[in-house]
């Protein structure tokens, strides 16, 4: 098992955003959360590499304990990519790929910046290398953090609606971008509502609400026949164009 | 004004060789200040409380008493608990030590002006707080803060001035020295406020040329 989440609990002040979320991961999987606004998605991904604390629960990564003594080094094992990208403003786009390798892979410079423009040309972005993050699209800033992601070699990777700070029409480079992944053995835990990478890339969809996970299968079952009204509820929303 | 000329000519090299004092206790000065500062901004953001307290103290301490005030204290009251310096180094240290509590202010508000965002992607590759803050919010910080910075340092340019108060030989002190030869203060002080001018003037072209240099589309 790569990844066990455990009995997951948040809450801020009085509001329990998460109440005891558990799952687990195979290798070279792709699971796909979703579920209404405000249920904990985002967060329950935070939690799961502590850049939130979790108030209770157990996160393992390759059947270690994520600590906060390890947790630094456990980072570089979960890669996390951001809703709204979150690239290094001060540094080329070929320099916020090369700089986890340079400062915590302990590449030298050449090493890292070679990774780099490799793992660029992975996601489409050779010819961007030189650009700030200032002067890129969207999605061209989204292929870049995934870049960087991929940079740490990580054993997973965390998206957190990595499409929805886009613009309709720049949504599919980072869709396509992540079908390769996905179908390149990379284990993924995606929060999105994308359907058409769920369909294709997703070997489960967790369906989350409340902070609960109420429903989980394939995408078959889950998009064919949902066993709860909630989730059918919710699908019938976002198949006919909206957000939810 | 060509006698003003011929006034200046005469007494200029006695006043420009005041011009290493000015700018070397410039210099350093403001060295130990943005030193010290970056500490101080890094206490007050970062700090557990006591040394978020103690840095704030620091800083309020430091701006609420003018700069006369400290640089007298340092050179004429410390000697009665048995540290002595001498008045250029007591210039030094005073200037320093306040520019440190203004450019702590500079530098906090320039970090914090950095999108959370930032700190959150360097520590979600795995970088600890010190290294996100050294590799990705310093760099940032640095550039944004560069024309606040930049106005510190031709304001302390014109406080070294007040180290004529404790003996310290730089350009004021030589030119009210003149004054007192010659009797020709209008004209001394009149060439001293020129030599400013072309001083402030200089480190404000090579300060706007270091933040184009370093200028970054998106920062
Ligand atoms: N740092 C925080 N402090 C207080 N409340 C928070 C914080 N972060 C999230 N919340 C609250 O927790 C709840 C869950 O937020 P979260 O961002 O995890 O939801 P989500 O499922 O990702 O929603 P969305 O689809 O809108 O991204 C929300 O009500 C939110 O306001
Ligand atoms: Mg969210």
């Amino acid at each position: 098992m790569l990844l066990r989440v455990e009995n997951i609990h948040k809450s801020y002040g009085d509001a329990e955003i998460l109440k005891g979320v558990s799952f687990d991961m195979e290798p070279g999987q792709s699971k796909v959360i979703m579920g209404p606004s405000g249920t904990g998605k985002s967060t329950l991904l935070r939690c799961i590499n502590h850049l939130t604390e979790p108030d209770q629960g157990h996160v393992f990564v390759d059947g270690e304990e994520l600590t906060s003594k390890n947790l630094n080094a456990m980072r570089q094992k979960v890669a996390f990519v951001f809703q709204d990208f979150n690239l290094f403003t001060h540094l080329r786009t070929v320099d916020n790929v090369a700089i986890g390798p340079r400062k915590l892979r302990g590449f030298d410079k050449k090493a890292a910046l070679d990774l780099a423009y490799q793992e660029l040309d992975r996601v489409g972005l050779s010819d961007r290398a030189d650009a700030y993050p200032a002067e890129l699209s969207g999605g061209q800033q989204q292929r870049a953090s995934i870049a960087r992601a991929l940079a740490m070699e990580p054993k997973l990777i965390l998206f957190d609606e990595p499409t929805s700070a886009l613009d309709p029409e720049l949504t599919g480079e980072v869709v396509s971008v992540m079908n390769k992944l996905a179908s390149e053995g990379m284990t993924m835990l995606v929060v999105s509502h994308e359907i058409g990478f769920a369909r294709q890339a997703a070997d489960e969809i967790i369906f989350m609400e409340g902070g609960k996970i109420i429903e989980q299968g394939p995408p078959s079952q889950i998009f064919e026949a949902p066993q709860q009204d909630r989730t059918r509820a919710f699908l019938n929303v976002i198949e006919h164009g909206g957000h939810e | 004004m060509s006698e003003w000329f011929d006034f200046a000519i005469e007494h200029l090299p006695y006043v420009l060789q005041g011009i290493p004092t000015t700018l070397g206790l410039w210099a350093s000065a403001m060295v130990i200040g943005a030193a010290l500062g970056l500490v101080l901004a890094w206490a007050r953001i970062y700090g557990s409380r006591p040394i978020y307290l103690a840095a704030t103290v620091y800083v309020e301490i430091f701006r609420g008493t003018p700069m006369l005030v400290q640089m007298l204290f340092i050179y004429l009251g410390l000697p009665e608990i048995g540290i002595v310096f001498d008045p250029l180094t007591a210039a030094i240290i005073a200037i320093g030590l306040n520019t440190a509590a203004y450019q702590a202010e500079y530098f906090r508000g320039a970090v914090r002006s950095v999108p959370v965002g930032q700190m959150a992607a360097a520590r979600a590759l795995g970088m600890g707080q010190f290294q996100g803050f050294k590799n990705i919010i310093l760099p940032q910080a640095l550039r944004r803060v560069i024309p606040q910075w930049s106005n510190e340092a031709i304001l302390e340019l014109k406080y070294t001035s007040i180290a004529y108060a404790i003996g310290v030989t730089e350009i004021t002190a030589r030119a009210e020295k003149i004054g007192y030869e010659t009797f020709q203060f209008f004209e001394v002080f009149l060439l001293i406020a020129a030599i400013y001018v072309v001083m402030t003037s200089v480190v404000a072209q090579i300060l706007l040329f270091v933040e184009k240099r370093v200028s970054v589309p998106g920062l």
